[in-house]
């Protein structure tokens, strides 16, 4: 009998898998994941404890810079926490663009995944693609906001630009623009073999599981759960459009795969109805005192970002700024099941599952 | 060139072979600088980008600058690694490169080496970059070097087998070793009587089982730099690395022309009115195709994981190259003799 | 695995290979960036009034300013004295342009930051007032008084 011994191996910080400052220490025999310890933190920045002391208005730009590739979601958590304390009407034309830009996100938020994704997976060339469409969106951000990561573009009562002219015409032209790319990427990757051979039946959990460990977003849509806040709790102008919830249903990477692409198609959808009815003019700016001062109480208000479900609990005691501020993020919550998904997998299959449950570390530490 | 190897060894003859592969070194090596310029400019462009273009004139350079930053950059080596075999292994790994390419004849005239058990000297001596390989991982003596070095360990054994088998095939139709005779006994005329199609199969496996003894994607799983970051040779820097580098292209090199000359008919035209080409050309044309398509794999294909390129290997590809080398001599046996 | 899925991912590729390249050649060429960009600021002291209101809604406190007595006794109010803008901590989040009252500070689409030491990086109001190219024309103040927005 040879003796063996147990190999303590160090993924991360860094790493170029772990997507950011990220560890995980696990414990391998051979190839195999006998034990698995995330640590996080190298990120942390104390968002919350910083917005103790800063203005509504000011918190914004902090939080573009929590969940980075998902930023105008983030906006919005926020400023519709604020807004539902205060009991403050939006315009509905800078609901609109509020609505436009979210889906917009969530597009460009899918597609960064995808495209690191299948660079975990060792095919360079996907991630390429991806950015190639996401840059069209973040053109088009660039050209409403001014910024192409941080867009820092809602404010508490409406937006903060409205869109240049033409620019509403350009999110017309991306969506048939899209729909033709995303063909191209199922041609180049969905039916691939390898890739199918890579991610089927790799990281499965039952929906029971999902609910136990509070996941949410494709990570629990994956199983079959049809549960999407923008269909079951609808916020900002979701009731007014059709689409659908993709849901999987074995909950094993392919289907995490699927949902997220599918989600894809739907917010194209979701965006070529917002852009018909899209109002002529408006306000994009609503009645707003000049100071915002929530009254004293405490508000939890939560919606669907592209990782799940966002949340935004403002304590306030009638001050400029909150006594206390807590963000529910889908990405600390998600990363959770880790530990108990990676047991008895291999070091390869450790950067399929962590990639597949989609990560952003800013997120995770806040 | 192969007829001074006859002659007996005299001062002027060592001179005149050691020149000989003095030379063919160097057009390795411009093979190997170029090919690297060739596979990112190829794979920039199928990933929309345009590849490198800073160095020289169209980028030309970017290669020797690369190569020159490798050479002057500070020569690390871990304190807690096994020195010896950590300076061992990059020699070890290009050596047996390099003398594999003694036997490939490139033309009718322009040969190396005649050798009559060519292929065997080929298979034997490309089995020895697997153990520089695993002495690399395990001497530099970090846990994503030694799982790269196994990895690398498990898969070239493993693709050795059904690589040699599969081109077992060839062997029977022309019924020698010598990969001159191989070449000649494809001469038909037409691009038919290349061993392609009638060892269409044999062809498919050996493939597979070449980019894999490549450790070229999707089989790149000893360096797969987003599992293990590098693999087997993270720790090595400056010209050690190179050395890691160059045994690797300088395989495609040898992998490209073997395929070449086993299956696409080596120097041979493809139809007889195209005779007037000199051999060499057509050689090349057809090398340069086999370069491409180890580029156009790699910027398409993700990487396979471990258990299931051994399951490939031993599964799927080794039964298929016996049922081929069952599959030919019964053709020999019942249609040809 | 039958193949199929391999053979038109080839084909994606192939195709791409002769297909019109999206990268720029950023530094070569510039980039030039919409109207709207939030690029390092242009500061214009004749219109400051010294009301501090950038200093106090900088989410970074990247902003300080000092003002002086107006030289001309016949006016009232205050003129800048300094004001310098920390760009190591500065996040180019267009609030300060955006309470401004009168426009003193706005954006422009000069991006490039780098320098190699970190002291080049407090720039003061001369810098600024010369940064005086590729200025934003659209402001869209909303935040500040007097000016639409604040209602």
């Amino acid at each position: 009998m040879i003796r063996t011994e147990e190999l303590l191996l160090n993924v991360g910080p860094q790493h170029p898998s772990t997507h950011g400052v990220f560890r995980i220490v696990v414990k391998l025999d051979g190839e195999v994941i006998t034990e698995a310890t995330p640590v996080m933190g190298y990120l942390h920045r104390g968002t919350e404890k910083i917005a103790e002391s800063l203005n509504f208005t000011q918190i914004i730009p902090y939080t573009d810079r929590m969940d980075y590739v998902s930023a105008m979601t983030n906006n919005y958590v926020l400023v519709h926490a604020v807004e539902t304390m205060m009991g403050l009407e939006v315009p509905l034309r800078a609901e609109f663009l509020r609505l436009i830009v979210m889906e917009l996100q969530r597009v460009a938020s899918h597609l960064v995944w995808w495209g690191t994704y299948l660079l975990d997976i060792g095919a360079m060339s996907p991630f390429l693609y991806a950015f190639r469409d996401r840059e069209t969106i973040i053109n088009l951000f660039n050209e409403l906001c001014g910024a192409r990561l941080t867009y820092n573009y809602m404010r508490v009562g409406g937006v903060k630009w409205d869109a240049p002219p033409g620019w509403i015409d350009k999110v017309r032209e991306f969506i048939p623009y899209m729909e033709k790319k995303l063909q191209e990427y199922d041609k180049l990757v969905t039916g691939n073999e390898i890739f199918l051979a890579r991610i089927k039946g790799v990281g499965r959990y039952d929906a029971a599981t999902a609910i136990d460990y509070g996941l949410s977003g494709a990570n629990l849509r994956c199983t079959g759960v049809r549960w999407d806040l923008r269909k079951d709790e609808p916020y900002s102008l979701y009731d007014r459009f059709e689409f659908d919830v993709p849901v999987g249903s074995s909950g094993d990477c392919y289907d995490r795969y699927r949902v997220r692409l599918e989600e894809i198609r739907q917010s194209l959808r979701i965006l070529r109805q917002a852009v018909e009815q899209f109002p002529q003019d408006g306000e994009t700016m609503g009645k707003v005192p000049r100071v915002i001062r929530p009254p004293a109480g405490e508000t939890y208000v939560r919606i669907e970002s592209p990782r799940g479900e966002i949340g935004c609990h403002i304590v306030s005691k009638g001050k400029a700024e909150p006594y206390r501020l807590k963000f529910r993020r889908p990405s600390f919550v998600n990363l959770q099941i880790l530990p108990k998904l990676l047991v008895g997998e291999t070091m390869t299959n450790l950067i399929t599952i962590l990639g597949g449950i989609d990560i952003v570390v800013g997120e995770v530490d806040a | 060139m192969g007829a001074w190897l006859d002659e007996p060894l005299s001062w002027g003859n060592a001179l005149v072979l050691f020149l000989w592969a003095a030379v063919f070194l160097l057009i390795v090596l411009g093979f190997v600088t170029y090919a690297i310029y060739y596979e990112r400019k190829v794979i920039g462009w199928m990933q929309l980008r345009v590849g490198p273009n800073r160095v020289g004139p169209l980028g030309l350079l970017q290669t020797v600058a690369d190569i020159f930053k490798l050479l002057i950059k500070e020569d690390t080596i871990p304190r807690k690694a096994d020195r010896l075999l950590f300076i061992l292994a990059p020699a070890l790994a290009f050596i047996p490169s390099f003398a594999v390419l003694a036997v490939i004849p490139y033309s009718e005239k322009l040969y190396f080496a005649d050798l009559n058990v060519g292929l065997l000297y080929y298979a034997a001596l490309s089995g020895i970059t697997t153990l520089a390989i695993v002495l690399g991982g395990w001497a530099s003596n970090n846990k994503y070097a030694l799982l790269g070095g196994m990895r690398s360990a498990a898969q070239m054994i493993s693709y050795e087998v059904p690589l040699v088998i599969s081109i077992v095939g060839v062997i029977l139709l022309s019924g020698s070793l010598n990969l001159k005779d191989i070449v000649t006994a494809q001469d038909g005329g037409w691009f038919w009587h290349w061993n392609l199609f009638p060892q269409i199969i044999g062809f498919v496996v050996f493939f597979i089982a070449a980019v894999s003894e490549l450790n070229r994607t999707p089989f790149d799983l000893p360096e797969a730099e987003s599992e293990l970051i590098a693999g087997y040779h993270v720790e090595y820097s400056g010209f050690r690395f190179a050395f890691f580098m160059l045994a690797e292209y300088v395989y495609v090199y040898a992998i490209a022309a073997l395929t070449t000359v086993l299956f696409l008919g080596g120097w041979h035209a493809p139809a007889p009115f195209l005779d007037f080409v000199p051999g060499i050309i057509w050689f090349l044309l057809k090398f340069a195709f086999v370069v491409f398509s180890l580029f156009w794999i790699r910027a398409t294909f993700p990487r396979v994981r471990i258990d299931q390129l051994m399951s490939l290997g031993w599964k799927v590809l080794l039964p298929v190259a016996i049922a081929n080398v069952f599959l030919t001599a019964l053709w020999l046996e019942l249609f040809v003799k | 695995m039958n193949g199929k899925g391999l053979l038109q991912g080839l084909g994606v590729t192939l195709k791409s290979l002769t297909a019109p390249k999206v990268t720029t050649s950023y530094p070569d060429v510039p980039i030039e960036m919409p109207d709207r960009f939030r690029g390092i600021q242009h500061f214009i002291p004749e219109l400051c009034i010294v009301c501090n209101q950038c200093a106090r809604i900088c989410p970074t406190d990247c902003i300080t300013l000092t003002g002086k007595p107006n030289p001309d006794p016949e006016k009232k109010g205050k003129v800048i004295d300094t004001f310098d803008i920390n760009f190591e901590i500065c996040i180019l989040c267009d609030l300060c342009t955006e309470v401004c009252p009168t426009e003193a500070i706005v954006m422009t689409n000069h991006f490039e930051l780098a320098t190699y030491s970190r002291d080049e990086l407090y720039k003061d109001a001369e810098w600024l007032t010369d940064n005086n190219t590729l200025v934003r024309q659209d402001n869209n103040n909303i935040g500040a008084p007097g000016k639409g927005g604040a209602k």
